[in-house]
């Protein structure tokens, strides 16, 4: 009888293991081929920014002037594709600096990466605390943040972040810091929604009742319930944070050269588009190969997480 | 009864136009005005006395072809400014009945060897030949003057044909119209310079020796091989050497890397320091790729001195007025061009003892200048530019990097076709094959054709064919020759030019050039009180920059 219950109890412990949430997601995501691309690009990527000085072939802020037989500006140069063999090979040419264009955009990967993931960072660590302070307290509190939230939502998101930088200065940790707050409003609101849901059910109540302090019921409790929609919100918005990133870094208000971001790529050649298309062409591709795995990925995430859309 | 009809009227149409073809030419001007011609009377403004800022003391009309000039200090330079066209005669009468409802603006009369016939707003203006021109006729007779602000757009027009000639191709396509053999390309000669400025007055700035190993630690060849068109040149002095006495004295700085540093560590900054390059995005002749200049500068200070800079782009007006007030803590490029081709346009504005733009100037430089300025003959003036130029050499205000080139292009067939250092392409010299229109595409459209009152170089190169001055620029060069005054002699001591003017020129409205026409259109200019003296905006830059100041001008803010 024991036993029997024992095994019973383990089958409801295996039963509710292979039921959670999280298992529930990963077999979901599995089964779906957008998001599994999504995360093999996403891999690839890491690998490149993590292997970087192993795969570029030069130092991304390293002019050639002098250095080799190369001008500016020159179109590819590929050994296998019949560019002469005494001639140095540029797999995506060289820019105006006379810089190998190919390191650059491999070095660029880590500042789009450390961009897009710190930027949602800050964001959902800001977001998550007003959020959920807002929502679990209510009252005049609630009203004061997230009246606040909403004026910063009411800006276009990119024209904010450029107030933001004026204010601070240009500069890649200043841009990343005013895409960090303009993203602060939907991640606050994602947390108090889902706060507002769960902090009425009977298991909050209960702990409650056991005399659970404020944190433990809002850390414990309470936030594990929005931890979804954030990972589903916060991998949607990377990839938004880094067209951001780019852009700010295209009006030269983001990363400052000589730094290999391929949003001041863009803009410091973006009169050559004619001349030397591939100087535009290349970064244009990385960032959106970046954004595209990102936005695989999230879709799959929300397809795989939201129970609406999830009864199959 | 009706074919009868029809052979008288055809009889008739056919007559008309017998007399039409056998009517002798039409004597008459080619601008009609309804104005009155007036007698000469000998007309002179003068100042009470110097004290008012300006250069100069009084313009007269001594006789009906004899025009003097009366300075404060004596000016050597007074040949180089009389022939700009800022300072271009129009008839007085034309003047008092035209200023006041901003006709003048697009209609001037003038006396140069075309007349505009129409300005098509935001598309061409059409000029005419005039028949009566004093000199040398135009070989075409009709001109058009196109714009577009793309460099692609005009070398496209170019290669198409529908224009004989583009001013400012962009310099990646030089190679192309080189190669293409229905076009040619006229390298313009620089008169211009770029330079690296710093100010004094900031640290580390304020170290002779810092100053000096930036400039040797700068490989400023590496700079014009590769961020400048054909034609450009590495800075041996700040002025241009085409200008007169513009290169005398010792050459700059040979890049020397090693001895930088050593230079550099000895003024106590053995590992470099952090400073700031600033720039403006904006393409000028003198510098052409203003963020890959600012970008190798980087990474040249980074590489041969350690200096850590970080870049800093500003917008134009901000930069211009930062600079200038010598207000900027790190490096910043900046460059100049040549309004008239006289050294004092360029060492005497940059070096004088009231310019903040290098910090606290140099009595080593100034005084030198001073002395010069004040000397006609260039031979003589030679010693005295000699010290200036090595004095500027010894105290490195600044480092002169670049005399950037720019260029024109026309079809291969245009005949007379040029390039000029100031430019200011003379079409009446042109002639397109044979076709019978001459067709010129610039980058702007002007912004009026009254030129004594616009700065701005795409109306300047319109009124040039239109209007002209007492002096001239040689076609496509910079040297003085008579214009309207076949000679202008100073006196002893400078302070005095007097202008023989040429006798029977004719306007375009048929008044015949007098020197009650120039000292009206020297004085709505010079004398800010005058009821005339509106212009386009009424601020007469160039008067006020060249000549000191306006008469009677309110009192500064």
């Amino acid at each position: 009888m024991t036993a029997q219950l024992s095994v019973n109890a383990n089958q409801v412990e295996k039963d509710y293991r292979a039921n959670s949430l999280w298992r529930m997601t990963l077999r979901r995501i599995g089964k779906q081929r957008n998001a599994i691309i999504g995360m093999v690009i996403l891999g690839i990527l890491l690998l490149v920014a993590i292997l970087a000085p192993v795969l570029a072939p030069y130092d991304p802020i390293e002019v050639l002037i002098g250095v080799e037989d190369v001008g500016k500006r020159e179109a590819p140069c590929i050994h296998l594709l019949g560019c002469p063999a005494d001639q140095p090979q540029h797999i995506m040419g060289t820019d105006g600096n006379v810089r190998d264009v190919f390191s650059r955009v491999i070095y660029g990967t880590r500042y789009s990466l450390f961009l897009g993931f710190t930027a949602i960072g800050i964001a959902i660590g800001v977001g998550a605390v007003l959020g959920a302070i807002s929502g679990y307290y209510g009252g005049w509190l609630d009203m004061i943040i997230m009246r606040i939230l909403d004026v910063l939502m009411a800006f276009p998101s990119l024209l904010l972040a450029i107030a933001i930088v004026s204010v601070l200065g240009p500069g890649l940790s200043n841009a990343l810091v005013a895409i960090g707050i303009v993203s602060i409003p939907v991640y606050a609101r994602v947390v108090r929604a889902s706060v507002l849901t769960v902090k009425e059910q009977e298991y909050v109540k209960a702990s409650k009742a056991l005399g659970g302090s404020h944190m433990h019921i809002l850390i414990d409790r309470i936030l594990p319930n929005s931890v979804p929609p954030l990972i589903v919100r916060g991998t949607l918005g990377i990839g938004t944070a880094i067209l951001d990133a780019a852009a700010l870094s295209f009006l030269g208000l983001g990363a400052q050269p000589p730094m290999p971001e391929w949003g001041t790529m863009l803009g410091s050649e973006r009169n050559q588009v004619f001349s030397a298309p591939h100087l535009v062409f290349y970064p244009g591709i990385a960032i959106m190969i970046t954004v595209l795995a990102f936005n695989l990925i999230g879709d799959g995430l929300r397809d795989a997480i939201d129970p609406r859309l999830s009864n199959t | 009864m009706k074919k009868s009809f029809y052979l008288v009227l055809s009889l008739l149409v056919l007559a008309s136009m017998a007399l039409a073809s056998c009517a002798p030419p039409a004597a008459q001007a080619p601008v009609t005005t309804d104005l009155k011609e007036e007698e000469f009377t000998g007309l002179a403004i003068a100042a009470p006395d110097c004290e008012y800022g300006g250069m100069i003391k009084e313009i007269k009309a001594v006789d009906e072809f004899t025009v003097q000039f009366t300075f404060c200090a004596p000016d050597p330079a007074f040949p180089s400014k009389a022939a700009f066209t800022a300072f271009s005669i129009q008839p007085k009468e034309w003047i008092k009945a035209a200023m006041e409802s901003r006709e003048i603006l697009e209609k001037p009369i003038g006396t140069g060897p075309y007349y505009i016939e129409s300005w098509n707003r935001g598309d061409s203006i059409v000029f005419k030949r005039f028949d009566d021109y004093w000199g040398e006729k135009a070989i075409t007779d009709t001109l058009v003057f196109r714009w577009s602000t793309e460099g692609a757009a005009r070398k496209l027009e170019l290669e198409s044909a529908t224009v004989d000639g583009i001013d400012n191709p962009s310099p990646d396509d030089f190679e192309a119209l080189r190669a293409n053999p229905d076009v040619a390309l006229y390298d313009r000669e620089a008169m211009n310079i770029f330079y690296l400025g710093f100010t004094n007055t900031f640290e580390p700035f304020d170290d002779v020796n810092v100053r000096k190993a930036i400039s040797m630690g700068i490989d400023r060849q590496r700079l014009v091989d590769n961020f400048y068109p054909a034609g450009s040149s590495v800075a041996s002095h700040f002025t241009p050497c085409s200008v007169a006495n513009g290169c005398v004295g010792d050459e700059w700085y040979e890049f020397d890397p090693v001895a930088a540093k050593a230079m550099l560590a000895e003024a106590g900054f053995p590992d470099g320091f952090t400073t700031k390059i600033y720039f403006r995005d904006v393409f000028r002749s003198y510098l052409p790729e203003p963020s890959l200049v600012a970008t190798d500068v980087q990474a040249q200070l980074k590489e041969n001195l350690n200096i850590d800079a970080e870049i800093v782009v500003m917008e134009s007006g901000a930069f211009i007025e930062e600079s200038s007030a010598g207000r900027l803590d790190g490096l910043y490029l900046l460059g100049w061009n040549a309004d008239y081709p006289h050294i004092t346009n360029f060492l005497d504005y940059h070096f004088t003892n009231t310019n903040p733009q290098f910090g606290t100037p140099f009595p080593e430089i100034y005084e030198k200048l001073a002395a010069a300025a004040q000397i006609a003959d260039p031979a003589e003036a030679e010693s005295l530019y000699v010290e200036a130029n090595n004095a500027i050499k010894e105290l490195v205000p600044m480092i002169p990097v670049a005399h950037g080139g720019s260029a024109t292009a026309f079809r291969a067939d245009v005949e007379g076709a040029h390039a000029s250092p100031l430019g200011n392409e003379y079409m009446a010299v042109m002639k397109p094959g044979d076709r019978t229109t001459f067709v010129w595409m610039q980058n702007a459209e002007p912004i009026s054709v009254y030129c004594n009152d616009e700065t701005d170089g795409e109306s300047l190169r319109a009124c040039e064919q239109v209007i002209e001055s007492l002096l001239s620029y040689e076609v496509g060069g910079t040297d003085v020759q008579p214009g309207l005054a076949t000679a202008c002699e100073p006196n002893d001591d400078l302070t005095v030019w007097t202008c023989k003017l040429r006798e029977g020129v004719k306007f375009h409205n048929g008044f015949t050039l007098d020197a009650d026409d120039v000292v009206t259109s020297w004085g709505v200019a010079w004398d800010a009180a005058n009821p005339l003296h509106i212009g386009n905006t009424g601020a007469f830059e160039y008067f006020t920059y060249l000549w000191g100041g306006l008469l009677n001008a309110a009192p500064a803010e």
